[in-house]
């Protein structure tokens, strides 16, 4: 692809990008991303695509697409192939287990499947991994479920109302599916901070590394986009819309990762963007509203958006690019900015 | 690294902090019949409720979240205008009642108030970064162990640590579903228990580093986390022991140490007998530590039941007293071999406290603190 080199914010003067430790304190150890996935279905009127041409990661599945790609609307974007909607996870994940999750927690098993290069239709049979931890990024993955049981409650007492729906009533249900799917026994997170949900549950990946917590964090964000979470978002009528979508973001210690694809930084919080640091001096790809912004091109994932934004910038970074920014955030939740850049040979810090 | 805790606070259905300790230590339950909404047909009758602001009205753990932050703050006379600070919020349901209003009402509630960013904000004038994570029982006790992880990277001078929650209607009809009839009290850790009731509340503390030279309450040594990996919502022996084993291991303490244990204890058919065999096979003299449980006396406060816990704990360390058991008569067989303490107070001077949390989906906090 060709990556635009995309000016730095207005008013942004070249200087370092305030990120990570503050002066004085221990260097941080440096964190390697060493795989990623985007699973982002078609839209409801596209021609369905079985999963096995659908989505992006490392290393590709060339040719695989019957579809065609979407998003090429914002020049410089990386097409991105259909994935397959959650009500076709089985072709991907494999039939067993899947009746009672929701479209979110589908997406999510979706992106990770793909993230950790698992065969099309095959549940993992794993032994427990205590080493690697999940966290996972959503506003709105379960509020289906929560509105569906209340109804059904005030409808027709708690006899209307599914056990099974049980585990789908507590928010956590999609950091702890993908622990149960795959047998991940490590520290397990469930992220749902809004706008910046998705950046925030990277940082908080680099965290449980730079702890000693794991040696591999899964960061999967996931939204759904039913007329449940259109309505508690903002309503049919945002801009950019609702879009149900997932990514995965794998990340190790740099100096431990065997085949690191970019290193990972992620900066503070702030309130209002204009607060956002300057980028680093030189050009920089800027991946974010008001640069190329996947969202203004394929619809808003909300929670799952800096998890999405952060693997696309993966894939820009393998392509060549000596570095890219990640931008996400909005008014109501303040913004946070994540910098990539080229990995280090083999198992070197930089 | 150990970190200090420079203030606590705390909101129950029995009053802050202190007065709960009190209630507690006399041995008080503050259960009453349930208000919501659409009570009498959850075939859950009682609860663990703050009456201000009254059940059903919007955004009450907000409400509660905002005085915990603003008084844990003021307390430890941090000011994020002038230090880099962090607030985490754990929570188990967030502000889902909320979003049960616009099912039933059509009412809409701002997206970024279901996770508390508003009500932090509001308590923490010049605080930017407020990070929400949903990790269900143990949410608070996440919330801790990342918060001293960023204290010791140096990311922050100081992490607000918040929890709150309140009741949905659709938790209160998954508990109604699984008890055959409706549980009247929690009764943790007895052989005649029926089940878990919600209760509603908030916590916060703040997290400072070691040389902090403020106020201080406690000294947080470590919290172990793990997730089960084996069932959604049914408790997992070795996921336990696998987060009590990696606090120890983490604060470099022995479990040996441990003379109190503030149990999870939710009164339910599995998690007691549970949490029971993993003090049996975790603690080298199990009988040794005092093990005592709240949510007989405030019920189970889901996101908030770590930070909950851990506000007793500390008044235990600085009181040299252990409350009851509340609702505890007959201990369950399961749990022959531990002391927990029942009926009465106990007195005691207790050094080294450990506070269990689990969840839903398996995901357990385990945090050992001692006195300052």
């Amino acid at each position: 692809m060709t990556g635009t080199q995309t000016p730095p914010a207005a008013g942004a003067a070249p200087a370092s990008l305030a990120v990570g430790a503050a002066p004085g304190s221990t260097p941080a150890t440096a964190v390697a991303i060493t795989s990623w996935s985007i699973h982002l279905p078609a839209p409801p009127t596209s021609t369905t695509t079985p999963c096995s041409a659908a989505p992006t990661s490392p290393g590709g599945r060339a040719g695989a697409t019957s579809a065609p790609g979407f998003g090429t609307a914002v020049a410089g974007l990386p097409p991105v192939d259909p994935a397959c909607p959650s009500d076709r996870a089985h072709t991907l994940l494999g039939r067993k287990g899947l009746l009672y999750k929701e479209p979110a927690t589908r997406l999510a098993l979706c992106a990770v499947h793909r993230a950790l290069g698992l065969p099309d239709g095959v549940r993992p049979d794993a032994t427990l991994d205590a080493r690697t931890a999940v966290v996972a990024a959503s506003n709105l993955g379960n509020v289906g479920t929560v509105i569906d049981v209340t109804r059904a409650v005030a409808r027709e007492g708690s006899r209307g109302v599914s056990p099974m729906a049980a585990p789908n009533a507590s928010s956590n249900v999609i950091a702890s599916s993908v622990a149960l799917w795959f047998r991940l026994g490590g520290p397990n997170l469930m992220v749902c901070s809004g706008e910046t949900a998705g950046l925030d549950a990277l940082a908080l990946g680099t965290l449980l590394l730079r702890a000693g917590r794991a040696d591999r964090v899964l960061v999967v964000g996931a939204e759904p986009d039913d007329e449940t979470a259109v309505a508690v978002r903002r309503g049919p009528a945002a801009t950019p819309p609702l879009r149900a979508g997932a990514a995965c973001v794998v990340l190790e210690p740099a100096a431990r990762a065997a085949a690191p694809l970019a290193t990972l930084t992620v900066g503070p919080a702030v309130r209002r963007r204009a607060d956002v640091p300057p980028w680093p001096a030189g050009p920089r790809v800027v991946v974010g509203p008001g640069h190329l912004d996947p969202a203004a091109a394929w619809g808003d994932c909300y929670g799952a958006q800096g998890v999405l934004q952060t693997a696309l910038a993966a894939r820009l970074v393998a392509e060549g690019a000596d570095g890219v920014a990640v931008l996400c955030g909005g008014d109501d939740d303040g913004w946070r900015t994540a910098l990539l850049t080229p990995a280090t040979p083999t198992g070197r810090q930089p | 690294m150990p970190a200090l805790i420079a203030a606590s606070s705390l909101r129950t259905c029995l009053g802050d902090g202190a007065r709960t300790f009190a209630a507690l230590l006399n041995g008080r339950t503050g259960v009453r019949e349930l208000r919501h909404p659409l009570a009498g047909r959850l075939n859950v009758t009682a609860g663990y409720q703050i009456d201000e602001p009254a059940p059903g009205a919007a955004l009450r753990a907000g409400a509660w979240l905002r005085e915990c932050v603003a008084e844990a703050l003021a307390r430890a006379a941090v000011d994020p205008r002038r230090a880099r600070v962090v607030a985490l919020v754990g929570t188990g349901l967030r502000e889902l009642a909320a979003v049960e209003e616009l099912a039933l009402t059509g009412a809409a509630t701002a997206p970024s108030r279901l996770h508390f960013g508003p009500a932090v904000r509001d308590a923490a004038p010049g605080l930017a970064e407020v990070v929400t994570i949903a990790n269900a029982c143990s949410a608070g006790g996440h919330a801790l162990a990342l918060a001293q992880d960023l204290i010791d990277a140096g990311e922050a001078d100081a992490v607000v640590v918040g929890a709150a929650d309140t009741m949905t209607a659709s938790m209160l009809a998954m508990i109604g579903k699984v008890a055959p009839t409706p549980t009247a009290q929690v009764r943790p850790f007895d052989r005649d228990r029926t089940g878990v009731l919600l209760g509603e509340g908030a916590a916060a503390l703040v997290v400072v580093p070691e040389d902090w030279t403020g106020p201080a309450v406690g000294r947080l040594l470590a919290t172990g986390l793990s997730c089960d990996a084996v069932h959604e919502t049914a408790p997992d022996l070795d996921g336990i022991c696998r987060a009590m084993r990696d606090a120890w291991a983490r604060s470099r303490r022995g479990p040996e140490e441990v003379d109190l244990v503030v149990a999870h204890g939710t009164g339910t058919a599995l998690n007691d007998p549970t949490e029971c065999a993993a003090l049996l096979r975790c603690l080298p003299r199990p009988g040794a530590p005092l093990i005592t449980a709240v949510k007989g006396a405030v019920g189970h406060l889901s996101g908030a039941a770590a930070l909950a816990n851990l506000d007793v704990a500390l008044r235990c360390l600085a009181s040299g007293m252990v409350p009851p058991v509340v609702g505890l008569v007959h201990p369950l067989p399961e749990g022959d071999g531990l002391t927990f303490v029942r009926d009465v107070r106990a007195r005691r001077g207790v050094t080294l406290a450990q506070v269990n949390a689990f969840g839903f989906g398996g995901v357990n906090a385990v945090t050992l603190v001692e006195a300052p």
